[in-house]
């Protein structure tokens, strides 16, 4: 009796782990391929029947590569882009967001249906016009022109608006009879109450500014590259060397997978706050 | 009297306050993306290029747009595009359902479905050309298990290519629906469904008579969000094929984007923006009435 119910318990676990291993092998499977073409020296992904497991390990893809392309600069650039996209995003779309959500006045239906029509628009629409404009203002090849247009976007200002609105108006009210300033009550009060809401817009943001490589082709030179920008450029340059696009490929989403791994627990609870807010 | 008008001061100052604390946003958003929907309007409606002097043409852009074969052809793949939604649903919320239990090592599966999604688009792309070239190890693979008899070129194939990209995407999505659905399944509350079970309801039973009907808002949500990027659809396309072989892999925003970039018709390239925000907007006002009979507002 007992041994079938051991019996049965095995029989469901394999029930589930077999199809969780598949998924897994199906997601990372291209990931770990690629740190094994990375680690194999001199090989060809071309070849046929192809190259999978390494033979024999060896590092010297990374150090070539690194040496070649200065990454140290490269991650530093995006280090930049990202840091100032990520603080200023924050504070830009709650300040934004703040009123619509809170404040009674004239107007604010109008400014928020405006907003939502936007999302209509394709992404591509717009490059041409922000182009010019980033030209006109002087900002072409600097870092300011490559963060100024994404830093408020419709989508974070609604995350900041919803997260707003479950917040008790009992809270702003007994800041203002303490006398605070609307701008006290936002920055002591308000934001550290919407701080789920804070790590989502943060991860996002991050996500979307470490990983962006279209507008700082268009906008900078190549030394001011972030590194997936630049990495379209190695593997542009260097499509016969496979395992130097391999190593390269690898250290540019090292740093952001990490930062992923780390922050695991906040981007889980932050996607169902937002979502269900 | 006094008290009245008070009131009515500390009123007007909190528009104020209100257009204080909105202004550097407002003024981001105006210049960067209302001030680029605004001016292509008049844009669309010139030659304005970067060659020649700007003139007004009427609706020559319009016309020419219509009889552009590349375009319709990028208005046609955008739309094919859209297959991969229900995919992307169906395969997330089984997902969503394997991962969503108390079990060892489930924190890893979690961190694993979810890595494509942190990854840059570039570097995806660039692993998955090499998978997919026609010596690669997808071809290998498929060939040694007997699934294909020939090597298939899947990137520069005519009959696959398109098919190609669209599984890079919904290969890459994948994480990031599955989290939402994720975070549906949470919340719904676990008595429910051990009322279910101690009714003798089967597993099976229990995902289709409860949590598929409460996860409806969630799917509503996701098929917005993914019908959307589908046909914003960019970056794989602009790394891997260009929009080729041919114009098979031509989405709208790519074409848009060649025409403004590569060709740098100004006033062409915003006229097919117009043409296809217009087509978006029959899609989103489509959904967004089929939402509010859902009963969710995502934002």
């Amino acid at each position: 009796m007992k041994k079938r119910k051991l019996l049965k318990t095995i029989q469901k676990k394999f029930l589930i782990y077999v199809p969780l291993t598949l998924f897994a092998l199906f997601m990372m499977g291209p990931f770990l391929w690629l740190i094994s073409v990375s680690l194999m020296p001199g090989k060809n992904v071309f070849s046929f029947p192809p190259a999978i497991f390494p033979t024999f390990i060896d590092f010297k893809n990374y150090v070539d590569v690194w040496r070649y392309m200065d990454f140290l600069k490269y991650i530093w650039n995006t280090v930049i882009i990202t840091f100032f996209g990520v603080i200023f995003s924050i504070l830009l779309c709650s300040l934004t967001a703040y009123p619509l959500a809170i404040f009674k006045f004239k107007g604010k239906n109008i400014i928020f249906v405006a907003m939502i029509a936007t999302m209509i628009i394709p992404a591509a629409a717009g490059l041409v016009v922000n182009y010019l404009t980033i030209n006109k203002l002087g900002l072409i090849n600097t870092f300011t022109g490559v963060v100024l247009p994404s830093l408020v976007t419709v989508f974070n200002v609604f995350l900041f608006r919803q997260a707003f609105m479950g917040i008790p108006s009992d809270i702003r009210d007994s800041g203002k009879m303490d006398g605070a300033s609307e701008f006290r009550i936002w920055w002591q009060l308000m934001m550290p109450m919407i701080k789920p809401a804070i790590a989502v817009v943060a991860l996002f943001e991050f996500m979307a500014s470490w990983n962006s490589f279209l507008w700082p082709i268009i906008v900078l030179n190549t030394d001011k590259y972030p590194l997936a920008s630049a990495l379209s450029t190695l593997n542009g340059q260097f499509s016969y060397n496979f395992g130097w696009i391999a190593a390269g490929t690898v250290i540019s989403v090292l740093p952001i997978i990490i930062v992923f791994l780390l922050t695991q627990k906040y981007f889980m609870e932050g996607i169902s706050g937002a979502i269900k807010g | 009297m006094k008290q009245k008008r008070v009131a009515k001061l500390s009123r007007f100052s909190e528009v104020q306050t209100a257009w204080l604390f909105m202004g550097p946003g407002l003024i981001l958003l105006a210049l960067f993306t209302f001030w680029p929907i605004i001016y292509s309007v008049p844009l669309a409606f010139t030659n304005y290029s970067v060659i020649g002097e700007t003139s007004f043409v009427g609706f020559e852009n319009f016309k020419r747009a219509f009889s552009d074969v590349n375009f319709i052809a990028s208005i046609k793949n955008s739309l094919l595009y859209m297959i991969i939604v229900p995919f992307i649903q169906i395969l997330s919320i089984l997902m969503a359902i394997l991962v969503n239990r108390k079990i060892a090592g489930i924190k890893f599966f979690r961190a694993a479905f979810y890595i494509p999604v942190v990854t840059s688009m570039v570097a995806v792309s660039i692993i998955w050309g090499w998978l997919m070239s026609s010596n690669g190890v997808l071809n290998y693979t498929l060939l040694s298990i007997g699934i294909i008899n020939e090597k298939i070129n899947w990137l520069s194939d005519k009959d696959t290519a398109l098919w190609a990209v669209m599984f890079i995407t919904l290969w890459k999505g994948l994480g990031y629906y599955m989290m939402i659905y994720l975070a549906g399944l949470q919340a719904i509350p676990s008595d429910c469904i051990e009322a279910a079970k101690i009714d003798g309801a089967s597993n099976f039973q229990v995902i289709r008579k409860i949590t598929i009907p409460l996860l409806k808002p969630y799917v509503f949500f996701c098929t917005l969000i993914s019908l959307m990027a589908a046909i914003r659809v960019f970056d794989e396309v602009f790394v891997l094929t260009s929009g080729g072989p041919g114009n098979e892999t031509l989405t709208s925003s790519l074409y848009i984007y060649q025409q403004g970039f590569e060709v740098f018709e100004f006033g062409y390239s915003s006229a097919l923006g117009i043409i296809i925000s217009f087509i978006i907007m029959f899609f989103s006002i489509f959904i967004f009435l089929f939402n509010k009979k859902g009963g969710v507002n995502p934002y």
